[in-house]
C-alpha cells in the first residue's frame, strides 16, 4: 500500500490502474450516493404526482429546447449537483420519461450549469472572486446551458 | 467534580432540545414506523381523514422508499439490473452498473495526462486567451487545470491574484470561465459516462460544445465588465 514511487511510475499499466482506482473512488463516493438519492427523489416526485405537475408547468419553456417538461427536474437538480442531475436523467430514462435524444440535448447543460451551489464555495470563494459578481457568473452559466441545449437540438 | 461537570453538561444538553428536535423525532418515528406504508388498505383512516389518494403516503415511508430490485422478466435481454426496479434499490444497482466505465474512463484519462495531453492543451490554449478573454498567457495553466480539478484550478487562480500577476477584472473573467462547467473533463468522464451509452452523437461533441461555451460565457462576462461595471475597474 505505502508505495512511495507510486506517482513516478512510467509503466502505462500501472498508470491505468492508478486512474482506474480514482475512478472507483469517485464512483463509490460521489456517483453511487448521488444516483441513489436521485432515484429516491424521482420516486417521491412520481408518487406525489409532482413530476407530472412540474412537467406540465415547464413544458412550454422546455419545448424551446425540444425537450419534454419533466426535463426541468434534471436541470434543477443539476444546478445543485451535477451528479444528482445525471442521476435524475438516468432515472427518468429508465422510466421512459426521457428518450435518448432528450438525454443528448441535456448532457452539456447538466455540466455547464452543474453543481453551482457547491462550486460557489469551492471555486468562487477559494479564488476570491468578489461576491458582487457571483450572480453575474451564475446567470452566465445558466445562459451557457440554454445555448448548449439549443446547439445540441440542432445537432441531434 | 467530574460528576458535577457531567450534570452541568447534561443540563446544557437538555436545554438545547427545542421544538425542532421533537418534530424531527416525531417525523423519524413516523418515517420508520411503517404507518404510511399501507394507508390505502386502512378504510377507517381514509374515511376519517377524507384522503383521496392514500397511495401518496408511500412517499413518506421508509420501506416504500427502499424500493425494489428489478426482476428477470426477459432473461435474454435483462442485465443484472432486471426490469421494473424502484427507488433506492434500483438506484443502487444502476450505480453499480456504471462503475466499470467510470474506472475505464479515468484509467485511460490518467495515461493521456501522463503523456502530456494537458501540457499540449496548455500550449494550444495560450495564444487564444488574450484576444478572446483579455487574459495574459500565464493564466492558461490555471484554466487548463480547472478542466481536471475545480479545486486545483481555483487555488492556482487565487495564487496568481495574490502575487498581483492579475487584477480583479481578470479574476472575475477567469472565475466565469472556470465556474461554468467546472472540472469539465473529469466530471464529464466520471459522472457523465453514466449517460454515454445513450448519446446519439459522438461522446466528444458535448465536450466540445461545453468547452467552446466556456469561452462564450467568459467573453460575455468580459463584455459586461467593460460596459456595465466599467466604473469598478477605472483604478486598475
Amino acid at each position: 500500500m505505502s508505495n512511495s514511487h507510486k506517482k513516478e511510475t512510467n509503466n502505462p499499466f500501472d498508470i491505468f490502474v492508478i486512474g482506474a482506482r480514482k475512478g472507483f473512488n469517485i464512483a463509490i463516493n460521489n456517483l453511487m450516493p448521488n444516483v441513489l438519492m436521485a432515484y429516491v427523489i424521482a420516486y417521491i416526485l412520481n408518487v406525489l404526482g409532482l413530476m407530472e405537475l412540474l412537467g406540465s408547468v415547464f413544458s412550454p419553456l422546455m419545448s424551446v429546447f425540444g425537450l419534454p417538461g419533466v426535463a426541468i427536474t434534471v436541470l434543477l437538480t443539476a444546478w445543485l449537483s451535477a451528479s444528482a442531475g445525471t442521476g435524475v436523467a438516468v432515472s427518468l430514462f429508465a422510466h421512459q420519461q426521457l428518450g435518448i435524444t432528450d438525454i443528448t440535448i441535456l448532457a452539456p447543460a447538466i455540466f455547464l450549469m452543474g453543481s453551482q451551489l457547491q462550486y460557489m464555495g469551492r471555486l468562487l470563494g477559494v479564488a476570491d472572486v468578489p461576491k458582487k459578481y457571483w450572480p453575474l457568473l451564475m446567470l452566465t452559466s445558466i445562459f451557457n446551458a440554454f445555448i448548449a441545449m439549443i446547439i445540441m437540438r440542432l445537432i441531434v | 467534580m467530574h460528576n458535577n461537570n457531567d450534570k452541568d453538561q447534561d443540563q446544557k444538553v437538555q436545554i438545547k432540545v427545542g421544538i425542532k428536535a421533537y418534530i424531527a423525532l416525531i417525523c423519524a418515528i413516523l418515517f420508520f414506523s411503517g404507518i404510511f406504508m399501507n394507508v390505502q388498505d386502512m378504510e377507517w383512516v381514509k374515511s376519517f381523514f377524507h384522503i383521496d389518494h392514500p397511495d401518496k403516503f408511500k412517499a413518506f415511508d421508509f420501506t416504500s422508499l427502499g424500493g425494489q430490485f428489478g426482476t428477470m422478466q426477459h432473461p435474454e435481454k435483462n442485465t443484472f439490473l432486471g426490469e421494473g426496479g424502484l427507488s433506492a434499490k434500483a438506484g443502487f444497482l444502476f450505480a453499480l452498473s456504471l462503475i466499470p466505465t467510470v474506472m475505464l474512463a479515468l484509467g485511460v484519462l490518467e495515461i493521456f495526462t501522463h503523456y502530456g495531453a494537458i501540457r499540449a492543451a496548455h500550449k494550444l490554449l495560450t495564444p487564444l486567451l488574450k484576444p478572446i478573454l483579455g487574459l495574459p498567457g500565464l493564466t492558461g495553466l490555471a484554466l487548463i487545470t480547472d478542466l481536471q480539478s475545480t479545486d486545483a484550478g481555483a487555488a492556482l487562480t487565487k495564487e496568481l491574484y495574490d502575487q498581483k500577476q492579475i487584477g480583479k477584472k481578470e479574476v472575475i473573467i477567469m472565475g466565469a470561465w472556470q465556474y461554468s462547467g467546472a472540472g469539465l473533463i473529469n466530471n464529464y468522464f466520471a459522472i457523465g459516462s453514466a449517460i454515454f451509452a445513450w448519446l446519439t452523437v459522438p461522446v466528444v461533441i458535448p465536450l466540445l460544445v461545453m468547452f467552446i461555451l466556456k469561452f462564450v460565457g467568459a467573453a460575455f462576462v468580459r463584455m459586461i465588465l467593460n460596459s456595465l461595471y466599467k466604473k469598478d475597474f477605472t483604478n486598475e
